[in-house]
């Protein structure tokens, strides 16, 4: 069992290398996709395979007895022994589960999506090295390993963004995503060392940690749990550091399903959760998170009403749909959290597949407002997203139903009014930003036709319904918290609600969904048109609160001027201008002494005479001392 | 066994002086050059395997020189001085690959006089005998940047070799104050490092003293206010030359620390602690902000540079074992990116003629792995996870902390501090499209990869196997650290 955990983060890897080193050999472009697509796709295949029979082990085996296994000794320096140890329990188990499966279908997919590319190769290539960044991220025993997988995914998403490299300005998103998640991970690795050198000599795993702190001032707990936020705000995209999600849709659109809506953005609700047993000790540092995730949820939403490319609706949405799992891990119901991290990953990646569906459609557009009647063209398509949206509106008995009012309800519950309606309004927009796109993209101009479509091939619409399935069905799982109790995270105490009051939150939470569902009928259903910027505060959603400007003013300018200014001012004035006082001064002595030396003889008598003379008064002084 | 050391230093002097006499032609300079530059690298290996992890100095030869003075031909290795001989081994053979091409004889001549000088100045134990290495290293640097370099070659010569030579004066100096105080205390000159070692003097003379010797180091590596020759010394050196100036060069000064400073003032350098830990932090966020408006490469990757050793700088003095083996490993595995990625310029530069920023681009779209091995040391050197430099930054960082929660933050910021150029710089050198210098770029030529591979599997050894090298010096720094420690109390 030890071997195949390992190889569930080794095979990625290798068939990276293999993929990336084959792409750069083959300069002649002599290896046709098939070769580079059953090499990237037989991958994620086996390690779905791999993680369903390890499922099967863990899920028979007591919740408090994770899997082991050890590869070899990272670093051994003094204290700071850290391990290339994987761990597998049923947290992991599911994340493992989700990516992997998950995963495979948005690989084949790809395959489907990118077959004109010229950077085939590369694609898959990178998409492997995702995969195994990822599992390792999630496998890993302790933080340190857990941080590389952080960064790694963190270098997929970067390289994946700006795949289409010879546009500058997807390279600048691509920039933007990098270094915004390095600020993330600024605090993150602040935190990690802190929290290393408050328990130094006691280990560093997650189980060695989780006994440690009990040691340890409630301050430092909270600035370190604090901080480890931090990195969870760039990775996950919540304020103040989420501006890099909406130009990460640069990248190809299987790009955006997988990484920046069902995988790489929820790490950092799992790293939350993975260290649920410290945020459990400082719950003011939690109920923070919660706020974050709350605005951050309310924000993007405000932001997708009002959007009109295709793939940034549901980056905002995806933003939004993770401020709910905050709500939830900050509140300590983990295991709602992760649950709602599960299910999206079932709707948003299929509504992302069917945007790119449509996008490879209508030869690369991604304004909403050039859409319309497209159900009687592309039906499947149609069909599948229509799903998910209404799992994403949590429409019973679709999957988000499930899991989202078990976040909204948690939050009634624990008497945290305030962050109840806001997510109650949240999900009164999902709904009518959601469905806004369904109307205008699908029902409005019934009259409009297709001359040119893309004919979509089964690599594409397969998937497509695989997670259709999964999105009407999963969230059954959570059924009576089976899911909660499954994964068996250290969730913090609730009061149990009456059951008068649960059933009529239960009734709530959907009614408010269909109001928003009706609003978007009623603007969209037929002849929509796209929102314009006549008042202020409409001005503020469309200009996304001015916020890209803002960072613009305040960081890359400043930097660039005070970039400037060493070079102009501090090294060329202030450094050299001293430098060039001392030899300076030391030219103007040589310029003096050379002027004695001017070649005429009266100069040089005078000298002669001069010393002569003061020769003689120092011999006499000194004959007569003696 | 015990002339392997020598053979290494000499190997190189002996061949350009061979090769000067008889005024060979240019086919069998380089083929000589190249050859003899292999041997070394074997002989390094040699010394390797022999070498044992817990042994302390090995390989020690003395004999005597100027006996007048006390002055003896000293040379011997540690761990720490083993890898960078190793380094400055490996790369050598590389730099004379890289420039096969090369029409003037005069480059091989002084890449062979820098390499002896380095390698003297890695193995002297005798402090005369490593003034004489250290100054006589700094010769080819100037006759190459003043005769094959480029821009404002000889005033930047000029800067670079007077900026140096002051410090490197006040330090010799200091070198006979103490020769001298050896002869009035016990009765006979030397300058053997371990006899010196065992001198005492009142503080002040001692900080005095110390003083000397940071001077010269800290414009060696250089720290915060020290470093206005560095930039327009790399921009105008040959590519040969930025390479080892960047892997090697700047390294020693920290060498110089360690190994002279950290064992004759073990005291008086807490003095200055705190100040230079300042220049290194001052320096790792002044040199990444100054490196953002750059418009040439080379002195865009020479602030990084800059930065990186005031990290390395400042884990020697937090004179802790996680910082000391950071700065060690970031040390050995700088070396490597930098090294790669300045070989890489002079690729760049025999292509376009330009290393101008502003005229780069859209390489990624004709020449893809140049734009691969390219991005790689980029990214090397911002330490991505699963490079050596990731180990590295993150020890020190562990390391500051453990020293003091402010200086952690800063050290921190290393993390920031390099993906602030260097995304940029990638954008514009290999993204977007492509522009008349560009237009007609070639990919890598089989031996170019053939240069850049050996670099880009340490680079990946070192980060994903990280205790392999860890192991390999740790004892050698554990014991130095405890001496050190047991000095201070």
């Amino acid at each position: 069992m030890e071997a195949l955990l390992s190889l569930i983060v080794i095979l990625p890897f290798l068939s990276a290398t293999i993929l990336g080193i084959s792409y750069l050999i083959d300069s002649k472009k002599n290896l046709s996709n098939t070769y580079y697509a059953t090499i990237a796709l037989t991958t994620p295949a086996i390690v779905t395979l791999l993680s369903f029979v390890l499922a099967f082990e863990i899920s028979t085996m007591p919740h408090d007895t994770p899997l082991y296994a050890h590869l070899f000794d990272w670093i051994k320096v003094g204290q700071f022994h850290i391990e290339m140890r994987f761990m597998l329990d049923r947290l992991s188990m599911i994340m493992v589960g989700l990516v992997s499966f998950v995963g495979t279908l948005i690989h084949i997919y790809a395959v489907g999506y990118m077959q004109d590319d010229e950077g085939f190769g590369k694609f898959f290539a990178y998409f492997n090295f995702f995969l195994g960044s990822m599992l390792l991220l999630v496998v890993a025993s302790n933080p340190i390993i857990m941080f590389i997988g952080w960064e790694l995914v963190g270098l997929a998403s970067y390289l994946l963004i700006g795949f289409y490299h010879k546009v500058s300005s997807n390279i600048t998103a691509a920039n933007k995503a990098f270094i915004v998640n390095r600020v993330g991970d600024f605090g993150f690795i602040i935190a990690l060392s802190v929290l290393f050198i408050a328990l130094e000599g006691k280990g560093f795993d997650f189980e060695a940690i989780k006994e440690g702190i009990e040691g340890l001032s409630s301050s430092t707990l909270s600035f370190v749990g604090a901080l480890l936020f931090v990195g969870a705000m760039g990775k996950s995209a919540q304020i103040p550091l989420y501006v890099w999600l909406p130009d990460a849709m640069a990248g190809p659109t299987p790009v955006s399903a997988l990484i920046h809506a069902a995988t790489m953005v929820t790490a950092g609700v799992y790293m939350v959760a993975r260290f649920g047993f410290l945020y459990n000790e400082i719950p003011h540092i939690g109920e923070f998170i919660a706020y974050i995730g709350a605005f951050s949820a309310l924000m993007a939403a405000l932001m997708a009403s009002f959007e009109r490319d295709i793939k940034k609706i549901l980056a905002y949405s995806t933003m939004s749909q993770l401020g709910y799992m905050f709500i939830a891990v900050g509140l300590g119901a983990y295991g709602a959290g992760i649950f709602h991290l599960f299910t999206h990953a079932f709707f948003k990646a299929l509504l992302f597949m069917g945007a790119g569906a449509v996008i490879i459609a209508l030869h690369h557009e991604q304004d909403i407002f050039k859409m319309g009647n497209l159900r009687t063209f592309l039906p499947k398509t149609f069909i599948t997203m229509l799903i998910a949206t209404l799992a994403i509106t949590s429409i019973p008995p679709f999957a988000g139903f499930f899991s989202k009012e078990a976040i909204i309800n948690h939050a009634f519950l624990t008497q945290h009014y305030t962050l109840w309606i806001i997510a109650i309004t949240t999900a009164f927009l999902t709904a009518y930003y959601m469905f806004r796109l369904i109307f205008v993209v699908f029902f409005a101009h019934s009259t409009k036709t297709y001359p040119h479509l893309i004919p979509l091939g089964k690599m594409i619409i397969y998937p497509l319904i695989v997670l259709a399935i999964g999105s009407a069905t999963v969230g059954f799982l959570g059924i009576g918290h089976g899911f909660a109790h499954f994964v068996a995270l250290p969730d913090r105490a609730t009061p149990a609600p009456t059951h008068l009051l649960e059933y009529g939150l239960m009734a709530f939470n959907p009614l408010i969904a269909v109001g928003g569902i009706a609003l978007a009928y009623r603007l969209f259903g037929t002849n929509p048109k796209p929102s314009k910027a006549n008042i202020p505060i409409k001005a503020l959603f469309i200009h996304k609160f001015y916020v890209d400007a803002l960072y613009d003013r305040l960081f890359v300018s400043t930097l660039r001027s005070l970039s400037l200014f060493f070079d102009r001012v501090v090294d060329a004035k202030i450094i050299d201008g001293f430098l060039g006082l001392l030899t300076g001064g030391y030219r103007h002595l040589g310029v003096k002494l050379v002027s004695l030396q001017n070649g005429t003889v009266k100069t040089y008598a005078t000298y002669i005479i001069f010393s002569v003379s003061l020769m003689s008064i120092a011999l006499i002084y000194i004959l007569e001392a003696q | 066994m015990q002339h392997l050391l020598s053979m290494i230093l000499f190997l190189p002097l002996l061949v350009a002086f061979t090769m000067g006499i008889f005024r060979v032609s240019i086919e069998t300079l380089r083929m000589v050059t190249f050859g003899s530059s292999l041997m070394v690298l074997l002989f390094a290996v040699v010394v390797t395997s022999y070498f044992n992890v817990e042994g302390g100095m090995q390989f020690v030869h003395n004999s005597s020189w100027i006996s007048h003075y006390g002055i003896n031909y000293s040379i011997g290795l540690d761990a720490i001085s083993l890898l960078l001989l190793l380094l400055i081994a490996l790369l050598m053979p590389l730099i004379f690959l890289a420039i096969w091409e090369e029409q003037r004889k005069g480059y091989f001549y002084n890449l062979l006089l820098l390499q002896a000088g380095i390698s003297g100045v890695i193995m002297a134990q005798d402090l005369i005998l490593f003034y004489l290495f250290w100054e006589s290293m700094l010769l080819p640097i100037f006759i190459m940047i003043g005769s094959y370099g480029y821009g404002m070659r000889h005033f930047n010569a000029m800067k670079i070799i007077i900026m140096t030579v002051f410090g490197s004066m006040s330090m010799l100096l200091a070198i006979i104050y103490l020769g001298y105080t050896h002869y009035t205390t016990v009765g006979f000159w030397s300058f053997e490092l371990s006899n010196l070692a065992q001198l005492a003097f009142d503080s002040k003379t001692s900080i005095l003293l110390a003083g000397a010797f940071l001077l010269a180091f800290a414009i060696k590596i250089p720290l915060f206010g020290f470093h206005t020759w560095m930039a327009p010394a790399y921009s105008s050196s040959p590519t040969a030359i930025v390479v080892v100036l960047s892997a090697i060069m700047a390294k020693l000064g920290v060498y110089g620390l360690y190994r002279f400073g950290f064992t004759l003032f073990e005291i008086p350098l807490g003095f200055y602690t705190p100040y230079v830990i300042l220049l290194c932090l001052i320096g790792i966020v002044f040199y990444s902000i100054h490196a953002i408006m750059q418009r040439d490469l080379k002195r865009i990757f020479a602030f990084s540079s800059g930065a990186h050793l005031s990290l390395i700088t400042l884990g020697l003095f937090m004179t802790n074992i996680y910082a000391w083996s950071g700065g060690l490993y970031l040390l050995a595995t700088h070396a490597i990116a930098s090294a790669g990625i300045f070989l890489m310029i002079g690729m760049l530069g025999r292509r376009t003629q330009n290393i101008q920023i502003a005229h780069l681009g859209g390489i990624a779209s004709i020449a893809p792995r140049f734009a691969f091995f390219f991005a790689f040391f980029a990214l090397a050197i911002t330490g991505v996870p699963g490079t050596g430099g990731f180990v590295a930054e993150l020890l020190i960082i562990v390391g500051a902390f453990k020293y003091h929660f402010w200086v952690g933050v800063v050290a921190a910021m290393t993390m920031l501090g390099a993906i602030l150029f260097i995304f940029w710089t990638l954008q514009r050198t290999l993204f977007g499209t492509t522009q008349e210098v560009t237009k007609h770029f070639g990919d890598l030529s089989a031996i170019e990869i053939g240069i850049l591979t050996p670099l880009v599997i340490i680079l990946l050894i070192t980060g994903i196997f990280p205790s392999l090298l860890l192991d390999f010096f740790d004892a050698s720094l554990s014991t130095n650290l405890e001496a050190f420690q047991g000095g201070v109390k």
